[in-house]
């Protein structure tokens, strides 16, 4: 018991105090995070509101593969992409294995199908009038579907939110296309895998209450932007 | 008088069991239309085509002072009220601001029109209010000002008094009165077997998804 | 859309000048025992500063290590299985191997001892002991370098592991040291990550001196002419730095509770 209240209280000195290391692993998680979700909003929300809306043949086989893909268990996708950017690879020349960038390509292919996901559920789920609205005022096709978005944007923004959350807590891809490389690559996920197998509890805590509260705070967003819908 | 829109052998089948069909209607500019049927008879499907929402399966839609015209600039000329109008989230203004920001009208244009529609439809002083908290007569004026901004040359009207409150009906009556005059073409659906008579101008009968027949039905 | 686009640039922008005004990249793929126990982040600083060169420093087992090397995903290579080593070399993947340091293997094992090997100096004979006493035995199995050994010592004994005894654990050094203190039972540990762990495990020594359990380290270069574009001068100018004098201060001078880690050849 000695043990636990020992590693807390030292974590939350790590905390309060800003540890440099503990910084610079949090800004490197959350950046890997923000924009590996960014991207794959450009990519899912279009798509999810394309295959809301559109009736075309194919539909319900993009609806299931959506599906299974939002499933893909994140060590596959860390597995395909690191043979994809190893030096032998087909994208080798582009030197990405154990960057940043690995990371965040990785982090866009896993969430971009949740996403796109819920997008679609909330274009489904949205008003038939809003289209018919916007035609009538005499919006373009493009722009009838902007404000679509617009109008359920609280939704798009909560499968963007659940998006992230699934970035942040993320080991596999982080782990196996960034290396854990201190002071480049390592995030907290990877950084409370390698602390935990040094023993230094302390620091893995440290990082774990942290990912705890960013969690908490995208189930607050979360429950929020629901709440607006 | 010109024939703004004119519609030739329309037949639009939606199921099985229903399908409108039109054989001849031409609409003169600048006329009231009050258009009446039972339940289920074609009304709305009527005021689709009219609108350009719905392509008709048969048939020819022209519009002979525009033979130029594309689609999208065609459809910026006639606007729809439905019958329950969806309301976009934010403000009256942000509702009433969506078709001209569409059609590029520059913001102090923008900011004069509505004004002046809000004290058309007795709503001054409501463009900052959310649209969420408008009671539903409240709504269905903030409908009717959205259409009348964008300056349609035909406006349609599906039953624009049904969910309102008596008190306000002569209102809207009175409004779409004042229609014509502007150079605006009305078609008013509605279900209230008076309102022809009140509104004046030219009666269009639906039944069974056929228009029927026209009578000439004089203003006094 | 308009309340999208700031934090869409402000992202762009901190993409790009992460990849634009990085340092010179240095990729050192090497095994956990040098990361874990802390002697890199001793050793590195001086290396980077006087060179501007940032080293990104890759820990995984030495078989997966030369696996790295032989993709051309790393520029050099710092590791502990002298043999695969000079096949690496042999075969064209590396440029040339500099002995770099050295320690010890040792066998850790429970303070009760139950198979009753004594602290003795023979591994081969304590590996015996283990298996005879059906104590559990934690292996790395990761094809690392502390793993390469312990399958020569299998060897040596004539025995091939196997059984519910045999735990195959596929985990780095440090993670094996806890799990064998949890299981309270015996395994192989590189000297330095030991020494590293020593306030967290209550294992012992049960043999070491033996010198069958030699831990050479090496430093080779990934061969330029195999694959183009590794950095060959980082990599010569970590070389020279690491087998020059000042290196040799700095890992001779590194320890833990006392203990010195690493040893130079003098």
């Amino acid at each position: 018991m000695d043990y636990l209240v020992e590693s807390l209280w030292q974590a939350l000195i790590l905390i309060s105090t800003l540890d440099r290391q503990l910084l610079q692993i949090i800004v490197t998680s959350l950046y890997a995070s923000i924009c590996g979700v960014l991207i794959a909003s450009c990519l899912g929300i279009p798509m999810g509101v394309l295959v809301g809306l559109k009736q075309f043949r194919g539909r319900r086989l993009i609806i299931t593969l959506l599906n299974t893909l939002m499933a893909l268990p994140t060590v596959v996708v860390g597995l395909i992409l690191y043979g994809l950017f190893s030096r032998q690879g087909p994208f080798g020349s582009l030197g990405l294995l154990f960057t940043p960038t690995a990371i965040i390509i990785g982090l866009s292919i896993l969430t971009a199908p949740l996403i796109a996901n819920y997008s679609l559920t909330v274009v489904v789920g949205a008003d038939q009038r809003i289209l018919t609205t916007a035609t009538t005022l005499g919006a373009s096709p493009l722009q009838a579907k902007l404000l679509l978005i617009r109008e359920i944007r609280f939704g798009v923004v909560a499968a963007v939110v659940v998006g992230f959350g699934r970035a942040i807590s993320e080991v596999g891809v982080a782990m196996m296309l960034g290396g854990n490389i201190r002071g480049s690559t390592r995030t907290m996920t990877t950084a409370i895998a390698l602390e935990t197998s040094k023993g230094e509890f302390a620091f893995g805590l440290a990082l774990g209450i942290i990912l705890l509260l960013v969690a908490l705070l995208v189930n607050l967003l979360l429950n929020y932007f629901q709440q607006k819908t | 008088m010109n024939t703004l829109i004119s519609l030739k052998n329309i037949c639009c089948r939606l199921s099985s069991d229903f399908s409108l069909a039109v054989a001849d209607l031409d609409l003169q500019a600048g006329t009231i239309y009050t258009l009446i049927g039972a339940n289920g008879s074609g009304k709305s499907t009527l005021l689709k085509v009219l609108a350009l929402l719905l392509t008709p399966t048969e048939g020819t839609i022209r519009f002979p002072s525009y033979p130029d015209l594309q689609h999208l600039q065609l459809r910026r000329r006639i606007t729809l009220v439905e019958q329950s109008p969806y309301l976009l989230t934010g403000t009256v203004k942000d509702n009433l601001c969506f078709g001209l920001k569409v059609r590029k009208i520059p913001h102090h244009q923008q900011q004069q029109i509505i004004e002046q529609v809000l004290k058309q439809v007795c709503l001054s002083g409501f463009a900052e209010r959310k649209a969420a908290t408008l009671s539903s007569g409240e709504k269905q004026r903030v409908a009717l000002a959205r259409a009348l901004v964008l300056k349609p040359e035909l406006l349609l009207l599906d039953e624009p008094t049904a969910n309102i409150d008596t008190s306000s009906v002569p209102l809207i009556e009175n409004l779409i009165r004042q229609l014509p005059p502007q150079g605006i073409t009305v078609v008013c659906a509605t279900h209230d077997m008076e309102q022809p008579q009140r509104l004046g101008g030219t009666l269009l009968r639906m039944n069974l998804g056929r228009l029927d027949k026209l009578d000439s039905n004089s203003r006094h | 859309m308009r309340y999208l686009i700031k934090p869409l640039l402000i992202c762009t922008f901190l993409f790009f000048s992460s990849v634009c005004f990085a340092q010179e990249r240095l990729v050192l793929a090497t095994t956990t025992s040098t990361e874990n126990s802390g002697l890199l982040q001793i050793l590195l600083p001086p290396f980077e500063q006087q060179n501007n060169i940032q080293v990104h420093v890759i820990a995984v087992g030495t078989g997966q290590a030369i696996k790295i090397g032989e993709r051309g995903d790393a520029d050099i290579l710092m590791v502990h299985a002298k043999a695969q080593e000079e096949a690496f070399v042999a075969a064209g993947f590396g440029v040339e191997r500099f002995d770099l340091m050295y320690n010890d293997f040792v066998i850790l094992g429970p303070t009760a001892d139950p198979a009753g090997i004594n602290e003795s100096n023979d591994a081969v004979a304590a590996f015996n002991k283990i298996v005879a006493s059906g104590v559990p035995f934690v292996s790395r199995a990761d094809m690392s370098g502390t793993h390469i050994m312990e399958k020569q010592l299998w060897q040596m004994a004539g025995i091939e592991p196997q059984g519910r005894w045999y735990v195959e654990s596929g985990r780095g050094m440090g993670e094996v040291i806890q799990m064998t203190t949890e299981m309270q039972g015996y395994t192989l540990a590189d000297r330095g990550t030991y020494l590293a762990y020593l306030g967290k495990t209550d294992l012992i020594i049960v043999v070491a001196g033996d010198e069958r359990l030699f831990n050479p380290y090496g430093v080779i270069a990934v061969n330029p002419q195999r694959h183009p574009h590794v950095n060959k001068q980082g990599a010569e100018a970590l070389i020279d730095y690491l087998t020059g004098q000042q290196a040799r201060d700095l890992i001779r001078g590194f320890s833990i509770n006392g203990q010195q880690l690493f040893f130079v050849y003098d």
